[in-house]
């Protein structure tokens, strides 16, 4: 669906004729708004690490045996696989805004597939966990289940995050998908990229967010430290 | 109006520079438990998250120049760092039902025994 753009006329008081600035164009503005809702993710995900470290300070040796129960090989993998899909959707912004729309295509398509991967290796954890007994409401996270209760409080929080993190991730994708459609109704283009930058803003806070989540959850109980943080 | 007079080949030059600072740092997040720092394990993970965060913010979401996105994010931490760390931090010094709440005392359960949960008054 098409439609003929028709300039909207604003009349001074001396009857003098002038086009009114469409939003459309407002790339600033675009991109300020969408910062604006990256700060409510902050402040979301900010609130959750500000409950993460009240329950590790009242609980600190039951967070490090937690965290060193957890798989930092598959962890590391996918902490890699985010950061290599930064760069390609950051690559794939630079060739659309250079004109190579193909290419732009072919990297949003890389991201998609990243982002799969990274899904993939974090189903193969939870299906491990839920498999020793540990997961939302199961076995061992049960209030009569013997697991201390400052674990409990891990895993609760990890499965909470790692799974609201992971939900972020399968929005990417679907917002992935909507980028390529609308590049291929030639609705995104080299001059009006707004919706590539924001989506690949998007795409970034949630990389950035695993960067926190993956030390604090991950690497807190490595190397057999007791409780030196 | 953003431009798109870029350098292609400057700015992912760019890119892969700070790829390769960032898979450098993710290493240091491996072997730091290892070999340095050991006894402040967390407070070494979290500095070289902030460091890794702030390459990010920098250079892959394009904030480096952009003064007044910079100051809202500057403001927002002000603001969450006011209320949640200072506000919610004296209240939680103050709770007052410590000795009925699961977090601060937490229940211990015996065999064949559920326990239940006190009310607080």
């Amino acid at each position: 669906m098409s439609h003929e753009y028709i300039p909207e006329i604003a009349t001074d008081r001396d009857g003098n004729e002038h086009e009114v600035q469409g939003w459309q164009d407002d790339f600033y503005g675009g991109k300020l708004g969408f910062w604006l809702f990256m700060f409510t993710e902050v402040l979301m995900f900010g609130a959750m690490f500000m409950v993460l470290a009240y329950y590790n300070a009242l609980h600190p040796q039951d967070f490090l045996d937690a965290s060193a129960t957890l798989n930092r090989l598959l962890g590391g993998i996918n902490t890699v696989i985010l950061l290599v899909s930064a760069l390609t959707m950051g690559l794939g912004l630079l060739k659309m805004r250079v004109g190579d729309v193909k290419g732009a295509k072919l990297m949003i398509w890389a991201t998609i597939l990243l982002a799969i991967a990274f899904l993939v290796i974090k189903g193969f954890e939870w299906t491990a966990e839920y498999n020793h007994g540990i997961f939302l409401m199961h076995d061992q996270l049960l209030a009569e289940s013997s697991l201390p209760f400052g674990q409990k409080l891990f895993f609760g929080m990890y499965f909470t995050m790692t799974g609201l993190h992971g939900f972020h991730i399968i929005i990417g994708i679907g917002l992935m998908l909507w980028l390529l459609k609308r590049i291929n109704a030639e609705k995104v283009t080299p001059e009006h990229h707004i919706l590539y930058w924001n989506i690949a803003l998007y795409w970034d806070i949630v990389h950035l967010i695993w960067v926190f989540v993956f030390p604090y959850y991950y690497m807190l109980g490595a190397g057999g430290v007791t409780g030196g943080h | 109006m953003d431009t798109n007079t870029i350098d292609y080949k400057k700015e992912r030059l760019k890119y892969y520079k700070v790829l390769i600072g960032l898979l450098l740092l993710t290493a240091v997040t491996f072997v730091q438990p290892h070999m340095f720092m050991t006894e402040s394990n967390f407070l070494a993970q979290m500095f070289i998250a902030v460091v890794k965060a702030w390459l990010i913010i920098m250079f892959y979401m394009h904030l480096r120049g952009d003064k007044l996105i910079t100051w809202m994010g500057a403001f927002s931490l002000f603001i969450v760092f006011t209320f949640f760390a200072i506000v919610i931090g004296v209240d939680i010094q103050n709770f007052q039902f410590k000795d009925e709440s699961h977090i601060t005392t937490p229940i211990t359960p015996t065999e064949g025994h559920i326990p239940t949960v006190k009310t607080a008054h």
